[in-house]
């Protein structure tokens, strides 16, 4: 949060605003700490059920997306890091991505980090219905979970994992919620340590800087 | 008796939404409504014309199922696979509905909660459009925000959790 302040308070005169979304079933009481630590100046929202996952296909934090000012979608959804804290575990250098969207807030549709037509025919895709139903199960288990059905939301939470298995929000959500060995046999390490390397969020796709040739 | 019924009437919503209902609870465009539904004759969810308009705005007209502007018709010949009458209550099936739609449908049949999403042309209107789909969510003091609100600037749409 520091950084997006920092890069807010850099960009924001030039019409530029973050809204930020905490997917968090705990509401307030769970995602409330962290904001009034960092007291950031920009616009954040607490969403209990995960609709940003869902409207935008979302598979893990932190994930960004760019909007422009007609309401269009520049970038769709990417990992996006503000720093290096993690870069140990997912080894992904933050620069690159600040320096896009620099470029982006300064240029619009100029820019080269918006997404052409073409780039974005490929890429976006309708969603799956397996996914779809994913959806409904998670906000099925988080109602049950709020009304202190803890125990049957389980089985909705595993029901929504198993038909989104690229979702890491359903998993990690489900596994802060009580005791992930107990509910889910497993944890997050484990469950990264099964990747052998591969990425567990939305890929990034910046375009490449060009290479000088000899 | 005539006060005993009274009684039962105002305390369970199922017995003030119709007799021989059951208590239900619908989940529609995220909000969790409780209704009275009928019994278990059924796997659907058949609910009174009024929950139906209480739990999802739709509501039954000779033109077909409507909220707002639209309205989708009953397919020809199919009436009875959506509407029931039984003594004095109408009841409509929104499983029906949903299948009609192609709406993903959860269910808890222990809590008898029912989930249902979005139609895949609304849920799938941006992947054409390039128009972010919009949301309305509150901030940290419960004051709601639509992302449209911020039409005419750059908006970086960012998520992250506490967990």
């Amino acid at each position: 949060m520091p950084v997006w302040q920092t890069l807010y308070g850099e960009l924001k005169k030039n019409n530029f605003e973050i809204v930020s979304v905490a997917q968090d079933t705990g509401g307030a009481k769970a995602a409330g700490p962290w904001v009034e630590k960092a007291k950031p100046g920009y616009t954040v929202l607490i969403d209990t059920q995960h609709e940003v996952t869902r409207l935008f296909d979302m598979v893990n934090v932190p994930t960004a997306v760019w909007i422009d000012e007609k309401g269009r979608i520049a970038r769709p959804n990417e990992v996006a890091y503000a720093d290096n804290r993690l870069k140990a575990l997912h080894g992904l250098d933050a620069e690159p991505y600040l320096k896009g969207l620099r470029d982006w807030v300064a240029n619009g549709d100029r820019s080269p980090f918006v997404l052409s037509d073409k780039e974005w025919k490929e890429r976006l895709k309708p969603q799956k219905s397996d996914h779809a139903l994913a959806a409904a199960e998670f906000i099925l288990a988080e109602y049950l979970h709020r009304a202190g059905n803890r125990a049957d939301a389980v089985a909705h939470y595993k029901e929504a994992q198993r038909l989104n298995p690229d979702s890491w929000n359903y998993k990690r959500q489900a596994w802060a919620l009580g005791d992930a060995e107990r509910d889910y046999g497993t944890n997050f390490f484990k469950e990264v340590q099964k990747l052998n390397g591969k990425p567990y969020y939305a890929p990034r796709t910046l375009p490449e800087p060009k290479e000088k040739k000899n | 008796m005539v006060r005993f019924l009274l009684a039962a009437i105002l305390l369970c919503p199922a017995a003030r939404a119709a007799p021989g209902a059951e208590r239900r609870v619908v989940i529609y465009d995220g909000a969790a409504t409780a209704v009275g539904a009928a019994g278990d004759e059924s796997k659907d969810l058949w609910l009174t014309l009024a929950d139906l308009t209480a739990a999802t705005r739709f509501t039954l007209k000779p033109e077909g199922v409507c909220r707002d502007e639209q309205c989708f018709p009953i397919p020809a010949g199919r009436a009875k696979e959506f509407v029931a009458q039984r003594g004095e209550v109408t009841w409509f099936n929104l499983s029906e509905f949903g299948r009609l739609l192609q709406q993903p449908v959860a269910h808890d049949a222990k809590h008898g909660v029912w989930c249902f999403g979005p139609r895949p042309s609304v849920q799938n209107a941006h992947v054409a459009s390039r128009v972010a789909p919009d949301f309305t969510l509150p901030d940290l003091k419960g004051k709601d925000h639509k992302l449209s609100d911020f039409r005419g600037k750059k908006v970086l749409l960012l998520t992250w959790a506490s967990w």
